[in-house]
């Protein structure tokens, strides 16, 4: 004899009920999620006297991005988390979409010693490696340096994507590359002129999630770099001085350092789906 | 890595294009020896099958005349030339896989023109080449399409394309029918039989498809555990298949195999188990001599089995219908002698059996195989 279930309450209401009763919950996960960024973009357009308050009057306005504008080091923050976050993700594609293809296709002592390093790397803790990177950043003359900063971020890159990599050439047919082969290609051929042009998505959802990490990473450019080169994270944290907390003016840096990661995400969220699903 | 050309002064015939295997090894690691001395010549513009179950070897063997995977010992020569140490794309061959590997990013005018386009050769003669393939494969409207956009039977001309474009001194397919619909199977087998008539090329085909093993091969390798059981023509392996294995293995439905028990009644010999007795007419028969009074494996072929008891009383036994199927075109019989099974098949469409009648069912004359139960080698005079 088949039990009878009794319907769960929410399938008894009327349609009306349970679409409203849907679109509350989702708006109110969306409302959980959204609520700090709107928070920030809200304080961002306040004046300095109106962030104290819990009710904050109706005064808005946009001096705070004027007056951060014109910090010099403020936009030299910006250009250089641009620039480092660009060349950590291209020097760290370079490295990671032929290690995950050499993970992907090879074996052998050389794939397995590869694997076995990265392995390694990824189970100690990120935040492990930065007193020990501070000293050796010192002793080679490379703290608050480009390359000082560049270094570890192509790194950790290295470390963390060449297993994504290696997941999407895994999911990739070999034998597209072996009909290359035999179609006069060498090894190296076969790779460039096939199996890379095949993991394009891949690649572009790579870079995406590189650059973004690069450009909100925290710990590394605190430690790492001091005057010579500032990025936009730390800058952002400076404006906790002792003359008191400039939140307003933190508040409209952050949603300009926002204003990237949100039009790349936006535009590269289609290929970052799409990648990881291969 | 260097390339000895043991075959004396290097040449580059592409008319003479046999291909030898001479005691070919594969090991993967210590434990899998995936191919085992395999000798094999395919003669020039000679079109083989090498048909086994999945794991016997059959793909390893294709892919290291290919140069896709190493060769663990042994030599393999294509023409004059030991090609062992050549890469790939030194060994002039081209190959069609199961999932076609066209590639997505390119036309498919591209893809036919990549293998082209390596070896330098100007556009205008590229053309020419892809017109006469396409000519051929009926490709003309598909040039500017992307592989994705191709039905699955389009995509495996293409890539039968890319290979007759190239005019390599041979074909190598590995499965290629593999992922079509049986229809298509159909239809495509009879494209590449075509194909291989109008552009003679030595061509090695995989299968584990024994139909298009049969069809399609003007010789049929059989192989097992990595090792070739059986070469010959389609006719000669179905008709003295060298052991157990073989027959099972060639032939559909598969064929039936009794334990019997050698026994001589006055001049003959006659097969007896439980439920059966044969009169032994087979020319293999004096071969049998020698098995008196000791059990042996008898083989019979579904389709060598006829309904009824009207020819001689001492070639026929009495079954149990267990199954009746119905094709239309005629009738399969799943029956069971003793304790054995026994496929029948070929019976006339119209006649009315339903599950538990007693049928009679006779052999046809010199249809009758035997095997050594121990060996499993076919027992022959």
């Amino acid at each position: 004899m088949a039990m009878v279930k009794e319907p769960l309450l929410f399938a008894r209401l009327p349609l009306g009920a349970r679409r409203l009763l849907f679109g509350l919950v989702l708006f109110g996960i969306c409302f959980l999620f959204a609520f700090p960024v709107l928070w920030l973009i809200l304080t961002s357009l306040r004046l300095e006297s109106g962030v104290y308050y819990v009710h904050r009057g109706t005064e808005f306005t946009l001096g705070n991005f004027a007056e951060v504008l014109q910090d010099e080091r403020v936009v030299e923050a910006f250009a250089n988390s641009a620039l480092i976050a660009t060349l950590a993700t291209v020097f760290s594609l370079l490295v990671t979409v032929s290690s995950g293809y050499m993970l992907s296709r090879f074996q052998g002592p050389a794939a397995r010693t590869w694997f076995g390093t990265i392995y390694v790397f990824r189970c100690v803790p990120y935040i492990s490696w930065v007193l020990p990177l501070y000293f050796v950043a010192q002793s080679w003359g490379l703290y608050d340096t480009y390359t000082g900063l560049l270094l570890p971020h192509i790194a950790v890159h290295i470390c963390f994507f060449s297993w994504l990599m290696k997941g999407f050439f895994d999911g990739i047919d070999p034998s597209m590359e072996y009909a290359a082969l035999i179609d006069g290609c060498t090894r190296w051929g076969a790779f460039i002129r096939v199996a890379l042009p095949s993991a394009v998505p891949a690649i572009a959802a790579l870079g995406v999630l590189c650059w973004l990490f690069t450009w909100n990473e925290f710990l590394f450019a605190l430690i790492l770099t001091g005057n010579k080169v500032p990025v936009i994270t730390v800058v952002m944290a400076q404006f906790v001085t002792e003359m008191g907390m400039r939140w307003n003016l933190m508040a409209a840096t952050a949603v300009m350092a926002l204003l990237p990661a949100f039009v790349l995400a936006l535009f590269g969220q289609k290929y970052v789906i799409r990648g990881l699903r291969l | 890595m260097s390339r000895p050309e043991a075959g004396g002064p290097e040449k580059h015939e592409s008319c003479m294009a046999s291909i030898t295997l001479s005691k070919l090894n594969k090991h993967y690691g210590a434990l899998h020896h995936a191919v085992k001395d395999v000798d094999l010549t395919i003669a020039d513009r000679e079109f083989v099958a090498l048909v086994g179950p999945s794991g016997c070897g059959k793909s390893t063997t294709l892919r290291m005349i290919a140069g896709l995977e190493d060769i663990s010992g042994g030599e393999i020569r294509i023409g004059e030339r030991v090609v062992n140490h050549l890469p790939p794309r030194d060994r002039d061959v081209a190959m069609v896989f199961q999932n076609y590997a066209l590639y997505q990013h390119m036309s498919v005018y591209d893809n036919l023109a990549f293998g082209l386009r390596n070896k330098k050769i100007s556009e205008a003669e590229i053309k020419a080449a892809i017109d006469r393939a396409a000519e051929i494969l009926g490709l003309h409207d598909l040039m500017k399409r992307r592989p994705r956009q191709l039905s699955g039977g389009q995509q495996q001309r293409v890539a039968l394309g890319r290979c007759i474009v190239r005019n390599p001194v041979a074909f190598l397919f590995d499965e290629p029918l593999s992922n079509l619909d049986a229809k298509l199977r159909a239809q495509m087998r009879i494209e590449i039989k075509r194909l291989h008539a109008q552009v003679p090329t030595t061509s090695v085909f995989v299968t584990h498809d024994q139909v298009e093993a049969m069809t399609l091969g003007d010789r049929v390798v059989v192989m097992r555990d990595g090792r070739v059981q059986q070469a010959g023509t389609p006719l000669v392996v179905y008709n003295n298949p060298v052991n157990r294995f073989v027959a099972g293995f060639i032939g559909a439905p598969a064929m039936n195999f009794l334990d019997v028990t050698i026994r001589r009644e006055g001049v003959v010999l006659v097969a007896q188990s439980a439920a059966v007795k044969l009169a032994i007419t087979e020319p293999s028969g004096e071969a049998l001599a020698a098995w008196i009074d000791r059990p042996v494996v008898m083989g019979v072929r579904p389709e060598h089995l006829v309904l009824g008891g009207d020819g001689v009383l001492s070639r026929s036994f009495q079954a149990n219908v267990e199954v009746v199927e119905q094709l239309g075109s005629e009738i399969l019989l799943e029956t069971r002698v003793g304790q054995a099974r026994v496929t029948v098949a070929r019976v006339a469409p119209e006649t009315q059996l339903a599950a538990g009648d007693q049928v009679r069912l006779s052999v046809q004359p010199g249809r009758l195989h035997f095997f050594d139960p121990n060996s499993e080698a076919a027992i022959t005079a």
